[in-house]
């Protein structure tokens, strides 16, 4: 048993507060080092950090126990192997690899060997769609990993001798690059321009654009800048989403290593516009080995005056940012579940209104886009509005980075038009073959062959990014239940549609596995995902019946009557 | 007779204000949206702008105000919003993202807002 000593444990948290802050805002990086330090947080760990931050330590608990990353009943192994389970992986074969990492370890998910070498957990979704099934080992990504590549990492970490895949950076799978990908500016560049403009020219260039945000939602980011510029308050806040949780995305992967300049510009820019002097980039957990990267590159910003005070020479403009590590839960991305957890709390979303440009981090006026709608603002400022809606449709202007997974030739990020159809996608990326594409990943909708002369656009189907293609062979059943575990396991319980009605659905699933599901309890059960999209509090409970409803609609003939397997 | 500009979507609150104005011996020019507004601007010349916030869009009301300024610095703009109990938002006159004279919650007792337009007039 591990002894701990409460005064060692003081001493470092002070040092944790002189680096995060004293307030309950700096509780979530402070307990992410206490866990890499003592490999778990033990109970005495939480309760100093309590009295530190004056608050009960009840609430340290709940937040600790909230977020998949941090573990609170056992020490964890030296070894974290988390597999992904969302439904590229799945696809690509995860299930050998689940059953070789526990012939190999000899116990099952969600333990740790006795050793206290290894503790195999499973996670979702690690942004590696493209090429999975993905494996996490500590902060290290593998990618293609099968049994025999799973056996090897064990091998290798028993030597203590884990190469990573990617020692420097993770690379990714540009297939198709257009204007934005290809913008062809320098750091600064886009800042520079801005800082020429007023800040209402500002605004008035991006909405003549019509630049929606690019994370799924598509509000208007002019209004929302506006409105946040308009707003009262001497500690505005600029936040950029960088949870990119969605399963099948991992467009913002590829844009924070590649484009990481265009984002910073864009986020500087919106603090110039918007009157903000400090920011953040919430970056998700599994992103973990990103961020050195991303410090590095602070750091230089800060050295060519284009973060700190008076940036560019611009006298009175001061502005600087942190990045702050999620701690593995999807609903973070979520605006104002994302202000919640930045603030030290459970990522529990609130009701709107009050909205975030008026009453966002601490009460204060907070603009919160995505990594993608910072770089198209950048661009916007320097290229003009028509230079973006060029391409697009009425209402969904411009190009849009997309995440391309599943069972198609070219998987991959592809940049291309709003209004493109579901076929004219799938020609692109060679999966012609199709039976059925999910659109906005978990929390989109499966589209059958009937529809995919439909078009991607906010004014038909919007998506985020995420585009998993099913080729003729899926079992639609098992695709509807990933989704529907995924949802059950993210959930975060704070309103009753959505956690008592998805395991509803779930169990429903089970039942048509079972071929004794019949049509009149699966009606009921299509209320009831229509109850859990009209009644639940946030998005995230809102769209979670989707995938379920659209499968259930589509491949009605494809889920009924089965016969069980014989074991 | 001094000629106000009246822009809001909200055709209650319109209709009480413009009893309100017309019998204090004003002209009332009604535009229900922004486009609307601009337009009655532009061949009316009025002489004061009452505008609404949230119509169409939630910040149409600021755009307006930002380019009525580029049009004219001189006209005074009244903002009269109820964002505030709508929205929870607290918003106030600045000069470049709310360029607007005063700025009112509503609702308003007619006297006030009298009071304000005369003000605002110079009278």
């Amino acid at each position: 048993m591990q002894i701990i000593d409460r005064q060692k444990v003081n001493e470092q948290i002070n040092g944790l507060k002189d680096k995060y802050g004293n307030d309950r805002s700096a509780l979530l990086p402070i307990l992410q080092d206490l866990q890499d330090i003592y490999g778990y947080l033990p109970n005495v760990v939480m309760q100093e950090v309590a009295h530190s931050l004056g608050i009960h330590p009840v609430e340290v608990e709940g937040v600790a126990s909230f977020y998949s990353f941090f573990q609170t009943k056992e020490k964890q192994g030296k070894y974290v192997i988390r597999l992904c389970r969302t439904i590229s992986c799945d696809l690509a074969g995860k299930a050998n690899v689940a059953r070789q990492l526990e012939n190999e370890l000899g116990i099952k998910f969600g333990e740790t060997t006795k050793d206290g070498m290894f503790t195999l957990k499973y996670t979702n979704c690690l942004g590696m769609c493209d090429r999975g099934p993905a494996v996490l080992v500590n902060d290290r990504l593998f990618a293609k990993v099968d049994a025999e590549k799973a056996s090897q990492i064990i091998a290798d970490c028993r030597r203590d001798f884990l190469k990573s895949d990617f020692p420097k950076v993770v690379p990714s799978d540009v297939k198709k690059s257009g204007p934005i990908l290809k913008h062809g500016l320098e750091s600064g560049d886009a800042l520079k321009a801005a800082l020429k403009m007023s800040r209402s020219e500002i605004i008035a260039i991006i909405r003549e654009s019509g630049l929606k945000g690019r994370g799924g939602a598509g509000f208007p980011t002019a209004i929302k800048w506006q409105l946040a510029g308009a707003a009262k308050g001497d500690n505005k806040y600029v936040i950029c989403n960088a949870d990119e949780g969605e399963p099948g995305t991992f467009k913002d992967r590829m844009l924070l290593y590649e484009h990481i300049d265009t984002v910073l510009d864009g986020m500087t820019i919106g603090a110039y516009t918007i009157g903000a002097k400090k920011g953040f980039i919430y970056l998700r957990a599994e992103y973990l080995y990103m961020k050195k990267y991303l410090e590095e590159t602070l750091e230089k910003r800060r050295a060519n005056n284009l973060l700190g005070d008076n940036i560019l020479g611009k006298k009175g403009f001061s502005f600087d940012l942190q990045i702050r590590m999620g701690a593995g839960a999807y609903i973070c991305g979520e605006e104002t579940a994302l202000i919640e957890s930045l603030e030290g709390f459970r990522g529990e979303p609130r009701n709107r209104p009050p909205f975030p440009v008026d009453t966002g981090f601490q009460g204060n006026p907070t603009i919160i886009n995505n990594v993608e709608t910072f770089i198209d603002a950048a661009l916007i400022v320097v290229k003009g509005a028509e230079w973006f809606n060029e391409h697009g449709t009425e209402k969904s202007k411009g190009m849009k980075i997309f995440s391309i997974s599943g069972d198609c030739a070219n998987p991959g990020i592809y940049e291309l038009p709003f209004g493109i159809t579901v076929a004219q996608l799938l020609k692109e990326v060679g999966g012609e073959n199709a039976k059925a594409v999910q659109i906005g990943g978990a929390s989109g909708h499966c589209i059958a062959q009937k529809d995919f002369h439909r078009t991607i656009a906010y004014e038909d189907i919007g998506s985020g990014g995420s585009i998993i293609v099913f080729g003729p062979d899926t079992d639609m059943l098992q695709v509807a239940k990933n989704f529907l575990e995924f949802f059950v396991e993210e959930s975060c319980g704070q309103c009753t549609p959505c956690r008592d009605g998805n395991p509803k659905l779930l169990e429903g699933l089970e039942m048509l596995e079972e071929g004794r599901c019949s049509v009149t309890y699966l009606n009921e059960l299509k209320k009831l995902g229509e109850t859990i999209q009209i009644a639940s509090k946030c998005g995230l409970g809102q769209s979670s019946p989707n995938a379920f409803l659209s499968i259930v609609d589509n491949f009605k003939s494809e889920i009924l009557g089965r016969v069980p397997e014989a074991d | 007779m001094a000629k106000i500009l009246i822009v809001d979507d909200d055709v209650d609150f319109v209709s009480a204000v413009k009893i309100v104005l017309t019998s204090n011996g004003f002209d009332v020019i009604v535009a229900n949206s922004s486009q609307e507004g601009m337009a009655k601007f532009d061949e009316l010349q009025p002489d004061l702008v009452l505008l609404d916030v949230m119509m169409d869009q939630p910040d149409d009301g600021f755009v307006m105000a930002q380019n009525l300024k580029k049009k004219s610095k001189t006209t005074p703009i009244l903002m009269l919003t109820s964002i505030g109990q709508v929205a929870g938002m607290d918003f106030d006159k600045d000069s470049e993202m709310v360029p607007v004279d005063d700025f009112e919650q509503k609702p308003i007792m007619p006297n006030i807002l009298l009071e304000k337009i005369n003000k605002l007039l110079g009278k």
